[in-house]
């Protein structure tokens, strides 16, 4: 019977791709567009049914784990293609804030910490990417980005190792100190770090000649760049994304979840609590040195003001809405930052208020914060937290 | 007098006690016994407010305790010395009896002086952090808090645990001393039924959250089957 | 020695116990608030802001500068008290991160909508005590009325509470009611209304203190008026210790004075990154504040 399943399964994707190829071969223009349309497509295809086959996912769950991402990845990439450059930029910064944001979801979700100090973590990478690329204009991109996360895993070390002893409260308020402190540091070394200017990077990130080909000569070359940018951001994002689901699944993530419920059991188990506390810590300011990384890349330069307690509020905030301890909530959170402005200004224009007023320029940070309570007494899980209870709640109704 | 009727206690789906009914005498001293988990400290923390009943009525004397929040109660004069004593360590010894005399109208250096007759030993450590405490000390704390709002009534909860044999034997006739002089009406939760049942009145003995047995303390003392088959050991 | 540099640390030392007694002020509030409820309060800044911000409307100047404090702490109260009723009851008993985000929000929504009312501009509050600093030999000591003011005032405040917890059957009533809520119910303590009790406290305590900075000619009320100084204040607190009142005094006032001579003798960057390692350091060292009796908590 399986067989049978399995060998029908077989005939239909193969069918599908010859099918993709005739329409891909009657749409485009050109043979470049047809062989890049007909890629997507088996991908997609074939990463689909692999995921169909029963058992295939509890049997290999890493090989799952990174099919689903290059789906994924495959459908981003290609909508990439027809976004507006203003799209594509949104996605690019919403995208590197939501690695930030599983960075720490990851912290507090897993392992129980509160930080609000990971803006400057993020300052961190910024910076880091900048500063090097000013002074080693040769380095690689993906090197350069790299070593931000090297920094930022290194300052993480640093504020983790007495942050190991620190409850709640403490915690809270050393990151805090940290999050403001970082502001005076950078100051304090204004020819390194520009200052409130910044820093510029000495080449722009171009793309390739190959993605350019696909582009008739009309296009702006913005489009091209944010487009090729969003590409870079994005698979990056599904790399870490893909890491963290890892992480999370392993043994080192079952560790600490235990650490965050029940020290005692965990001790008893044999686990270093000061360990996997530090390693949590590492992670989370890794990936938000990555973030900060990223978005100096997509800006094309870094303004250090930019990354203040306020941002670490924001960052910590948009976890909580999004969904602490969960995928899912990191991206929806991303997404979030990426359109509030958008959001805010739709509401402002079609509710009346004067754009020029008081109200209108706080009203972000008023919904924004009303959304924070009302979210953390409602709907603690989130909105991914939310989503899950209500499909949990659909099946057990479901007649079976 | 407490008079609890048909009363029915329950932890979410777990029901702690079922159509409970006792009376407890003034002046008396009433044992309730049964094994771990029968449900006896749930009778006292619901008499005393911290529970909800789902069903029943406890009455003292006209009033209706079932639904009453604990500090009301507390202030009608029921006086609960609950499991584990609630003694605030980081409080000193006379700390705590302040705050036992603080919703009673009597005055505090009476009140004070009284429980220091009565328990010498908390004299002499007045100022001393309750941490310091030993356990039969602390246990004499506990009481003389309780005590020094003057209550009608007494809910004492496995007051001996954790005590040495003499200490129990002394902290027993205390009790028995306090019932009679001050007409209290004491209900005295235990594990060790031999030790209450010495100085109780009555018994009710409580078997998975019932009422199994519900008779003068002598008789129930005296008969061997209940005994083995609802107290455990029998010493 | 120099009398210049004599004068210079006369002036670092008193400068630094002015601000000392203002971060002293906010760790003691921060911890009244974590004593009687368990919650840190993120909006302790704000909170007293908004009651300042009341005060001011009400009286608009017009009826002289003490009616406007006392409206201002009465507001304090009352929005202390409000608040414990309708937001932080829901957050008792929950995890950790919760009352964080909780009041994290609040405070946000408290500076929009003050900035949104009143805007950003700052706002003097004209009082009887001059700003100027008295002069000793010719040089500026960084004492003037205000600061006296300030000084005296603090001290007050601070003694207040020290007498209402040690010596006051309320005290006491509030104390049991953070160590040992259950038992103190069994003993006729209305529990619940010594926890909305310790917030309507320790706003008042906030309020005095966000009073006398925003009444300094230099800064004025703005809804931002807080921020920094909450900041210094928390730090205060947790390097004595959330449970310690005597800690967050002792400690506030300290880091004033140390700060001050950061600030004078390396540069103003220096002062938050001197304060972010001495946190570091003493939480090391005692993970639960300096002043803290060292419970058998294990972390």
């Amino acid at each position: 019977m399986e067989r049978l399943v399995a060998r029908r399964r077989l005939v239909l994707a193969t069918g599908l791709i010859a099918a993709a190829v005739v329409i891909a071969l009657l749409v485009s223009s050109n043979a470049r567009h047809a062989v890049a349309l007909i890629v997507a497509i088996a991908v997609a295809i074939v990463g689909v049914t692999t995921l169909a086959i029963r058992g295939f996912r509890q049997a290999h769950p890493v090989l799952s784990r990174a099919t689903l991402t290059i789906v994924v990845l495959d459908a981003a990439l290609f909508a990439t293609y027809f976004f507006s450059s203003i799209t594509n930029f949104n996605l690019a910064i919403g995208a590197a804030m939501s690695i930030t944001l599983l960075g720490l979801s990851f912290l507090t979700g897993a392992s129980g910490q509160i930080s609000l100090g990971n803006s400057a973590f993020m300052g961190v990478g910024a910076l880091a990417v900048a500063i090097w690329a000013n002074h080693h204009t040769s380095t690689p991109m993906a090197v350069t980005l790299l070593i931000a996360v090297a920094c930022g895993t290194l300052v993480g070390l640093l504020l983790g190792l007495p942050a190991t002893r620190l409850r709640g409260p403490y915690l809270a308020g050393m990151t805090l100190a940290f999050a403001v402190a970082f502001t005076a540091i950078v100051n304090s070394f204004t020819s390194w770090t520009g200052g409130d200017a910044g820093l510029q990077l000495p080449t722009a990130v171009t793309p390739p000649h190959w993605l350019t080909s696909f582009f008739n000569a009309q296009t702006s070359i913005l489009r091209v760049n944010t487009m090729w940018l969003a590409d870079i951001t994005i698979v990056v994002t599904a790399v870490a994304f893909f890491f963290m689901a890892n992480l999370f699944a392993s043994r080192t993530g079952r560790a600490m979840r235990l650490v965050r419920d029940n020290e005692v059991a965990a001790e008893l188990v044999g686990v270093s609590l000061p360990r996997a506390r530090v390693i949590a810590f590492m992670v989370s300011s890794a990936y938000a040195a990555l973030g900060g990384a990223l978005w100096t890349l997509i800006n094309n330069s870094v303004q250090p003001p930019t990354f203040s307690l306020a941002l670490s509020i924001t960052i910590l905030s948009l976890v909580v809405i999004g969904g602490i301890g969960t995928i899912s909530g990191a991206l929806i959170g991303g997404v979030i930052y990426a359109y509030s402005n958008n959001v805010i200004s739709w509401f402002t224009q079609h509710t009346g208020i004067n754009p020029q007023s008081n109200l209108a320029s706080q009203l972000p940070g008023i919904v924004f914060g009303g959304l924070l309570i009302v979210t953390m007494l409602f709907a603690p899980m989130g909105i991914a937290g939310a989503a899950h209870r209500l499909r949990g709640r659909r099946r057990v109704h479901s007649p079976e | 007098m407490i008079v609890v009727d048909e009363l029915s206690v329950s932890y979410g789906a777990v029901h702690a006690l079922r159509d409970v009914s006792f009376r407890a005498e003034t002046g008396m001293i009433t044992a309730v016994l049964g094994a771990n988990g029968a449900g006896k400290t749930t009778l006292l923390r619901t008499i005393s407010g911290l529970k909800e009943p789902s069903n029943g009525t406890i009455t003292f004397n006209e009033h209706s305790l079932g639904r009453q929040k604990p500090e009301n109660i507390a202030r009608l004069g029921v006086g609960h010395v609950p499991e584990g004593r609630g003694v605030i360590s980081e409080f000193t010894v006379e700390e705590n009896l302040r705050l036992g005399a603080m919703m009673a109208k009597v005055n505090l250096t009476e009140g004070l002086e009284e429980q220091y007759q009565r328990f010498p030993v908390l004299g002499e450590r007045r100022k001393q952090h309750a941490a310091k405490l030993s356990g039969g000390e602390r246990q004499m704390l506990a009481m003389a808090r309780a005590l020094i709002a003057r209550p009608t009534v007494l809910l004492l909860d496995e007051p001996s645990l954790g005590l040495a044999p003499q200490v129990t034997a002394q902290l027993m006739h205390t009790i028995l001393d306090l019932c009679s002089s001050m007409g209290l009406t004491v209900i005295l939760v235990e594990q060790n039924a031999s030790t209450a049942l010495r100085i109780a009145d009555r018994a009710v003995i409580l078997y998975l959250g019932r009422v199994v047995a519900n008779d003068v303390a002598s008789t129930i003392a005296a008969d061997e089957d209940l005994r083995q088959h609802y107290l455990g050991k029998v010493e | 020695m120099d009398p210049f540099l004599t004068s210079r640390i006369v002036s670092d030392i008193l400068g630094g116990l002015t601000n000392g007694v203002i971060y002293g002020l906010v760790a003691l509030s921060l911890v009244l608030v974590w004593r009687s409820t368990g919650i840190l309060n993120f909006a302790q800044g704000a909170m007293p802001m908004i009651a300042t911000y009341l005060g001011m409307v009400v009286f608009a100047h017009r009826l002289g500068y003490w009616p406007l404090v006392i409206v201002s702490i009465v507001a304090g109260f009352a929005v202390g008290g409000v608040t414990e009723r309708v937001l932080v009851r829901h957050l008792y008993g929950k995890p950790e991160i919760n009352p964080i985000v909780v009041m994290v929000g609040f405070l946000i929504v408290l500076e929009g909508v003050a900035a949104a009312i009143w805007s950003t501009t700052p706002r003097g509050i004209p009082n009887p005590f001059s700003p100027i600093d008295w002069q000793l030999g010719g040089k500026p000591i960084a004492l003037s009325p205000f600061s006296v003011y300030e000084i005296v005032t603090a001290l007050v405040v601070m003694i207040g509470v020290a007498v209402l917890f040690r010596f006051t059957k309320l005290g006491l009533q509030l104390r049991a009611s953070a160590l040992a809520p259950e038992v103190s119910r069994l003993l006729g303590v209305r529990v619940s209304r010594m926890l909305t009790l310790g917030w309507i406290l320790s706003t008042g305590v906030g309020t005095i203190c966000t009073v006398l900075v925003a009444s300094n000619f230099f800064t004025g009320l703005t809804p931002q008026v807080m921020d920094g100084i909450f900041a210094f204040g928390f730090i205060a607190a947790a390097v004595g210790g959330l449970d310690s009142p005597v800690g967050a005094i002792v400690a506030g006032v300290s880091m004033g004075i140390v700060l001050q001579f950061v600030g004078d003798f390396v540069n103003s960057n220096a002062i938050i990154i001197t304060a972010l390692i001495i946190l570091i350091v003493s939480l090391m060292v005692r993970p639960n504040g300096l002043f803290t009796k060292s419970t058998a908590r294990r972390v």
